[in-house]
């Protein structure tokens, strides 16, 4: 998964007024309509609030000027999990009703029925809106403006410190990710290769990432002791100087928080 | 294992974020009484390692991949459970805000799958068969194994009690799919600490030396 960060990071260097936009603005609308979609209670009031929640996602995509492609191709790698379980609900019902309307028979007790699937859409519009959310934040916001955001907005110190320290070496650890996985390939070894043995595969393989963990262990006692050189103590904080919203991003916050807190109001009013 | 959002009702995930952060202040609590709290930039730096470990492909029989979760290794090079409450809520934080993986009002649940119940059934299930058999290879290798397993079974029974999975079918599936990542988890976390009992002894040592459990 890490070897995805730089494209992350290259997609979240652009620039646009959605890039632009302070990274506060942008984490308090994609929570808050992350759990705008979580709290709204089964049923019908769903699918006007995901259209609403829809069209706002499509307006920052587009203003965004983020790639389709590069965006569809974030949220397909991260599906699978939660299809999977999606799936296993329709064959499986979690709550199975006293008398379902099958839509297909496959097999002798086992049929996709009506209700299943209405769960299954309920859960799944949800997932992908929660997803696409997510992952227009962190296209367009940089790792280091998401971190001072979220100490702006009062994430504790000791957090953004740690958080900090750990994703700046989230790069230098991708990019020896990538270099061992090329040495690896160079030597035409491939974990996944069945012609090989598997308990060679999985010693070798084994020991690459005892290596990756030693490597990491060490760069920690590197890293530990530069800092102490440069006075780091256990009083030691992340300085995020204040900065006020501007006129505009307060106009933007409050017309994506009206959405996302009416829009769900509203339908289950209307409902 | 990565719980999305949705899957869980809100007021479910807000009591499995409750107990997440319970984890996470006593996590903090041993980082400041056991390792001294100046240790803080080794383990945020390892959390970076680790995470990057999870992105190697391992093979699973029948020529699928699984990836590694670590919880077990974590805790058992590091000497405490808490060692990988720390490690995997940085990863499970950065994978759910930076890459979707996993959610944002589930990121509780998950962070109590992999890290707390990950780690504790990783670092006691070792320290157990450790004392039994007083052979550490083959009781890393099954503590990984459960390490996989457990937290596997604690998501379907979660999912279940949220209403969007069935339970027995629920736990047969995850549990046999986890069985089966979790020899890999075995094996390659059997293979990492055997490296390391070779190239750095001392850090094994430490981890061996240190008092086990929740600081008074």
């Amino acid at each position: 998964m890490i070897e995805r960060l730089f494209e992350i990071e290259r997609l979240a260097d652009g620039d646009s007024p959605v890039h632009r936009l302070d990274a506060r603005v942008k984490i308090m609308v994609c929570f808050g309509a992350v759990v705008a979609l979580v709290a709204l209670p089964r049923g019908d009031a769903l699918f006007p609030v995901a259209l609403a929640f829809g069209i706002l996602l499509a307006l920052f995509l587009a203003i965004s000027r983020i790639r389709l492609l590069a965006f569809a191709a974030r949220v397909l790698a991260i599906l699978p999990f939660g299809l999977s379980i999606l799936v296993f609900q329709v064959l499986f019902p979690a709550s199975p009703v006293h008398d379902p309307t099958v839509v297909v028979h496959l097999l002798p007790g086992l049929a996709v029925t009506a209700e299943a699937l209405e769960v299954a859409v309920q859960l799944g519009v949800r997932f992908l809106l929660c997803l696409g959310f997510v992952i227009l934040l962190s296209s367009t916001t940089r790792v280091q403006d998401l971190l001072t955001g979220a100490r702006r907005l009062g994430l504790p110190s000791e957090f953004t410190l740690i958080l900090g320290m750990m994703t700046r070496y989230l790069f230098v650890f991708g990019q020896m990710f990538v270099r061992i996985s090329n040495a690896l390939a160079t030597r035409c070894f491939d974990p996944l290769d069945r012609a090989l043995p598997y308990g060679y595969r999985l010693r070798e393989t084994g020991y690459t990432l005892g290596t990756m963990f030693i490597r990491s262990y060490e760069q920690g006692e590197r890293t530990y002791q530069a800092m102490l050189c440069r006075g780091y103590g256990k009083d030691a904080y992340l300085l995020v100087p204040r900065k006020p919203l501007l006129a505009a991003e307060w106009v933007v916050l409050g017309g994506c928080m009206a959405v996302v807190v009416g829009a769900p109001i509203s339908a289950l009013l209307l409902a | 294992m990565h719980i999305p959002d949705s899957f869980i009702p809100l007021s479910q995930a807000a009591v499995y974020w409750l107990i997440a952060l319970v984890f996470i202040a006593l996590a903090l609590r041993w980082l400041r009484n056991e390792m001294s709290e100046e240790k803080v930039p080794l383990l945020a730096v390892l959390a970076a390692g680790v995470f990057a470990l999870q992105a190697f492909n391992l093979p699973v029989t029948m020529g699928t991949s699984g990836h590694l979760v670590g919880g077990a290794l974590v805790a058992i090079l590091l000497g405490s459970p808490y060692a990988a409450v720390f490690i995997l809520t940085l990863v499970l934080i950065v994978q759910g805000v930076l890459f979707g993986d996993g959610g944002i009002t589930t990121m509780g649940a998950n962070i109590v799958n992999m890290g707390v119940i990950g780690g504790f059934v990783g670092y006691y299930g070792y320290r157990a068969l450790h004392g039994l058999t007083r052979n550490m290879y083959a009781s890393a290798g099954v503590a990984a194994w459960l390490a996989c397993l457990v937290p596997a079974l604690c998501a379907s029974v979660e999912l279940w009690v949220a209403g969007t999975f069935p339970l027995v079918e629920g736990m047969i599936g995850m549990g046999v799919y986890h069985a089966l990542i979790g020899v890999v988890e075995a094996g390659i976390t059997v293979a990492v600490i055997a490296l390391i009992a070779n190239a750095r002894p001392d850090i094994l040592e430490r981890a061996a030396n240190l008092p086990a459990g929740a600081p008074a």
